[in-house]
């Protein structure tokens, strides 16, 4: 939950599990807001490095949750055939076959093989041994629903993660049966509606598609073992508030429900409706209920919205449509033969009322979920863009359109809807959109007097991201902070990607745009080299890419994991790196060096950190080295490694042979590369001064040129935006 | 008759009729596409498909999936309804809307779509086993062998047409003229607008959802004088290619409703539209032409209604010879027939042609304050249908 809104936090961090075996060290540390880490009971983002590891080692998380290895338990999923319980049999299969723990798949004899189903998913990640490995830690038992089946006993069964149909007798009498036959057994639900206090037991409720997406809604009065665990297994655990239908299904079944109700004032078809859904926030709502199966989906947004509709009032009722989906079963979407003829185009009028009739229910659904505290606003925020696609999460997309003017929506949707005004409507909660709380949604910052740290909380950079580290930096800086370390949050952002290219969107028809976008993202870079005396980038997720790259680099100092990717992919979508990548690299690397930065800038292709130490990267090893190294930089001690010094002379002599080039035989790719030769040449060969302004030029002139506009970013424009 | 039936002011439309092969509509499944059309048409009218209980679809030509008829078609709409399908070759736009009034008199339904079209481009083939024909197995374009050939008299739709013209001693002359004036009518109706409030603009998409097109005219239909018609060659008396309509593709839409459902689903609840009077006639073999004046004769003496009587006078007329006849029938000047444009002018995909016919019949009367509406037409086997409604 959000405490005190609007002001700096101060508290002492420690680790709210005793896992470690020396005592922890408790030190003050103030945070611009609190950090989402805290809300699993993990800490603090700047302990991590303190404490030089991270707070949850996963083999002790295991034997938390399923005994030591001499007496390892089992983990049970029930519905293990269904969407939800096959997904999650993989997942946490694969996580766990390593650590000795079976996972009990149980069933009705005759339930359709959806394990089976999986199996071609898992090999095409783990490869055929790898997935026959998992395979053969996957026990698949079946019941009849009211007796356990004699052979279970014999696994200890430790947790039992619930996926049986959203009934809410079923499910108490499967709990029943289990705690009678297992007392100690942890339980959790996947409901996707129900809160704990009806089902009695915890909720981890999970994200289509469930073998991939990582993220999980918890409801607990604490964080427990079994959170702690799925975070150390590297899932995105994310706690909220024991309300009906948590957070995502209330954006994604309350979109839904908006689309319907579109549809059922104006006709037009979901398929339509969906690319004007998509056009305006990102989702495809229809489009995902077909994805996931629709019948069964259709039935969980019915019940989503049935019990919603009967806590919140009109805002959520299910139309009689929706129920006769669910029981007819079909598709939203046309079959093949039936692919649409007649194309829905709204003249602006009509595209405003769509607007309204679409954000005015999701603006106050989200002043309902934060009346309510439904979650920390980062969590709230970030749950619609990691499951629900949505291009920014809800508070995110409120907070840049404004208090009044989000207001001003719902008020104008009440006069098409007059039925949704009389509940659930708080607009008291949009008063305070100037809290940390509410100013930065995905970029923390943290101190303890003498080093700060930076988090970025979302996977790619846009202009949110920006200004919001911008908003960090400016803080650290008032809280006279001179040492930063910048890096992921260790929660939501596990890789960085690099730029949302979703922003460069304005900059294809508009060079001025592109050169905002370039310039005003470099000029926050430059910060990190310009404002403190010591700034570490500290990379520890999969990869870092692309614009995260260049934000990186601009610390003094880069670390990063050995094996995590990096790479600077700009040069296939193609557009220009315009984040200082085209010559920053270039003036701290020594010459020998350059003709592997072209390379790298030309060939799109990624290399592991620990074959960039030296040029690119400052210094690669294990998490655990990254994390101590990263630390005594920061403080001053002694850490081993020179700094790189930046050039900011004019620089010549930049290697345009082929030898040091990867050189496409593909007209379009071949221009990217001349376009992205011509620019680290033209920003080289200028002052660092005057190269943030050569840079952006040719950055923005490429964007709104044909080769972008053509490319991977101008199809996702004309895919998404030309509706 | 005095149905109880009203249809709803404004509760309508049309897509354009594009000519034979000159535009997307000649690609689709027109099923589908009316379908699809009739969604959107009801959208703009305001008009939310939950309102729909029943439809009636009217098509003469066949289309891919027509066993499975309106329950299909309203499929597309969005909508799942009951209902079924009504073919009565040119007069089927009309019949089907006097089929729908019957349906919510007898108070089945409050609320019935009422859904016409056909596509004579790229006309299916039948292929039929005979086994009393020298062929033993016929194939039949159902467009262009039927306006060709008609099984009852062996004679072609053209010739009923000069038969007709010789029967009255029609001349070319005034047959040119009513045609000019036709074109006249058109060109004027569409330059003041009337067009635009009864046809939908509808954009077509290919498998791949890019655009194919835009159906926002009717393809295919150009100025034209008298000096030219006058220079066109006969292809029988009075026929030219000039004086005759020509196939066509498109669809039209419109509800009919209780009274109640009416005055709530109307965009003018103030207007009413009544169901007065309908008749058919047949009259002798290959003289269709003459057999709507015969029909609407028939309807003025049942009902005790004059042609004076009437505000808006609007008919299908494939032939302008149609028209003549009409005229001297009904002893009724031909140029205060058809002020906004007819199927001679702007096409005749078969099914939708009287709908769209009556609909803009509807749209002059309401501008013209109210009053008597007739509408009227021919269809392939010497039949005439004529019908009468009110707008008041």
């Amino acid at each position: 939950m959000p405490p005190e809104a609007g002001r700096n936090r101060v508290s002492p961090d420690r680790r709210q599990v005793n896992l470690a075996e020396k005592p922890e060290t408790i030190v003050m540390i103030k945070s611009l807001r609190q950090s989402t880490l805290e809300t699993l009971g993990l800490g603090s983002v700047l302990s991590i490095f303190k404490n030089g590891r991270l707070p949850v080692d996963t083999t002790e998380a295991v034997c938390r949750v399923f005994g030591g290895a001499s007496e390892r338990g089992s983990l049970v999923i029930s519905g293990a055939n269904g969407i939800v319980g096959a997904g999650k049999a993989m997942q946490l299969g694969s996580r766990l076959a390593s650590f000795g723990v079976p996972v009990v798949a149980l069933d009705f004899a005759g339930s359709p093989d959806g394990i089976g189903q999986k199996f071609a998913g898992l090999k095409n990640t783990f490869g055929t041994e790898g997935a026959a490995r998992i395979m053969q830690n996957i026990i698949r038992l079946n019941y009849d629903g009211k007796n356990l089946p004699a052979d279970l006993k014999n696994f200890r069964p430790r947790f039992l993660l619930e996926a049986v149909p959203e009934i809410l007798e079923i499910k108490k009498a499967h709990y029943a049966i289990f705690r009678a036959a297992f007392p100690d057994i942890e339980i959790r639900s996947v409901t996707s509606g129900f809160p704990g206090a009806e089902l009695g037991v915890g909720i981890t409720h999970p994200a289509f598609p469930h073998e991939i997406n990582k993220v999980w809604e918890v409801v607990e009065k604490t964080p427990s073992a079994v959170t702690q665990l799925f975070w150390a297994l590297g899932m995105i655990p994310v706690c909220v508030s024991d309300h009906w239908s948590f957070v995502l299904d209330v954006l994604f079944c309350g979109l839904t429900l908006a689309g319907l109700r579109y549809h059922l004032n104006s006709n037009m078809p979901f398929w339509r409706i969906d690319k004007y859904i998509r056009k305006l926030l990102g989702p495809n709502p229809f489009r995902a209920h077909d994805a996931i199966g629709a019948k069964g989906a259709n039935f969980l947004t019915w019940s989503c919205l049935h019990h919603l509709g009967k806590a919140y009032g009109g805002l959520f009722t299910p139309p009689e449509q929706l129920k006769n989906t669910v029981d007819g079963g079909q598709n939203w979407y046309p079959l093949n033969h039936f692919r649409p003829l007649v194309n829905w185009q709204l003249d602006p009028l009509e595209e405003q009322e769509f607007n309204t009739r679409i954000l005015g229910p999701l603006y106050q659904m989200a002043s309902l979920m934060l009346h309510e505290n439904r979650a920390h606003y980062a969590n709230m925020n970030i749950i619609g863009e990691l499951c629900a696609q949505f291009r920014r999460g809800v508070l995110a997309e409120i907070r840049a359109r404004g208090a009044d003017a989000v207001i001003g929506t719902v008020t104008a949707y009440h006069k098409l809807e007059p039925q949704v005004a009389k509940s659930a409507w708080y607009p008291r909660v949009f008063d305070r959109m100037d809290t940390p709380e509410w100013q930065q949604l995905y970029v923390n910052a943290e101190h303890d007097g003498t080093v700060g740290v930076l988090t970025i909380g979302r996977e790619s950079y846009n202009t949110d991201v920006d200004g919001e580290l911008n908003r960090a930096i400016d803080w650290l800086k008032s809280e006279r902070i001179q040492k930063v370390i910048l890096c992921g949050d260790f929660h939501f952002s596990t890789q960085m990607v690099g730029a949302d290219t979703s922003a460069f969107f304005p900059a294809l028809k508009d060079e001025s745009k592109g050169y905002e976008v370039s310039y005003q993202w470099s000029k926050t870079a430059r910060r990190l080299n310009d404002e403190f005396k010591t700034s570490v980038g500290c990379v520890t997720g999969k990869r870092c890419l692309g614009g995260m790259l260049e934000l990186m680099m601009h610390c003094h100092y880069l670390v990063a994991v050995s094996d995590c990717d990096l790479g600077m992919p700009e040069v296939t979508l193609p557009v220009i790196p315009g984040m200082e990548g085209c010559h920053w690299p270039f003036r701290r690397a020594h010459k020998k060096d350059w003709p592997r930065l072209v390379k790298l800038l030309l060939g799109g292709r990624f290399i592991k950190a620990k074959e960039a130490t030296g040029w690119l990267v400052d210094d690669a090893g294990s998490l655990e080295n990254t994390l101590k190294k990263v630390w005594r930089i920061a403080v001053g001690e002694d850490h081993g490694l020179a700094l790189r010094p930046l050039n900011a002379d004019p620089i010549s002599g930049i290697p345009t042979d082929a030898a040091c080039m990867a050189v496409a035989d593909d007209p379009v790719t071949l221009a990217a590369q001349k376009a992205i030769l011509d620019n680290i040449i033209a920003s080289c060969g200028v002052t660092l001064n005057e190269a943030i302004d050569r840079q952006a030029r040719h950055s923005a002139g490429f964007m709104s040129g044909d080769y972008c506009r053509g490319g991977a970013i101008g199809q996702q424009y004309a895919k998404t935006m030309k509706v | 008759m005095s149905l109880k039936a009203r249809i709803p002011y404004g509760t309508w439309g049309s897509s354009f009729f594009p000519a034979w092969q000159m535009s997307p509509l000649a690609e689709v499944n027109i099923g589908q596409f009316a379908g699809e059309a009739a969604g959107r048409i009801l959208g703009k009218r305001k008009v939310p498909l939950t309102e729909l209980e029943y439809m009636i679809i009217g098509s003469t030509i066949p289309w891919h999936y027509k066993f499975w008829t309106a329950p299909m078609v309203s499929s597309c709409m969005g909508v799942r309804l009951p209902g079924y399908h009504v073919e009565q070759a040119c007069a089927t736009g009309l019949q089907a809307v006097l089929l729908a009034g019957t349906e919510v008199s007898q108070g089945a339904y409050d609320a019935v779509c009422c859904l016409t079209f056909d596509r004579t481009s790229d006309s299916p083939v039948g292929v039929f086993p005979e086994r009393r024909s020298y062929a033993r197995t016929v194939g039949i374009t159902d467009v262009w062998d039927n306006f060709g050939f008609d099984p009852a008299t062996e004679k072609a739709m053209v010739t009923a047409a000069g038969l007709t013209a010789r029967k009255y001693n029609i001349t070319k002359k005034e047959v040119d003229e009513i045609t000019a004036h036709r074109y006249k009518q058109y060109f004027d109706a569409k330059a003041k607008g009337f067009l635009d409030r009864c046809m939908v603009p509808l954009e077509v998409l290919n498998m791949q959802g890019r655009s194919m097109g835009v159906v926002d005219h009717d393809a295919g239909v150009r100025e034209v004088s008298l000096s030219t018609l006058g220079a066109m060659r006969e292809l029988d008396t009075c026929v030219t290619s000039g004086s005759q309509t020509h196939a066509s593709d498109g669809i039209a839409v419109l509800l009919v409703t209780t009274i109640e459902k009416a005055k709530e689903l109307s965009l003018r609840p103030e207007v009413q539209i009544e169901f007065v009077a309908k008749t058919e006639v047949r009259t002798l073999p290959s003289y269709m032409p003459e057999a709507p004046a015969l029909a609407v004769r028939k309807l003025l003496s049942q009902t005790g209604l004059k042609m004076k009587d009437m505000a808006v006078v609007k008919n299908h007329n494939p032939f302008a010879v149609n028209d003549a006849i009409f005229s001297r029938l009904l002893e009724h000047d031909w140029h205060n027939v058809n002020n906004t444009g007819c199927p001679l002018v702007y096409g005749h995909p078969q099914g939708p042609t009287l709908t769209r016919v009556l609909i803009e019949a509807l749209e002059e009367a309401v501008d013209l304050g109210g009053g008597y509406v007739l509408v009227f037409g021919c269809a392939a086997g010497d039949v005439g249908i004529a019908a009468v409604f009110k707008v008041s």
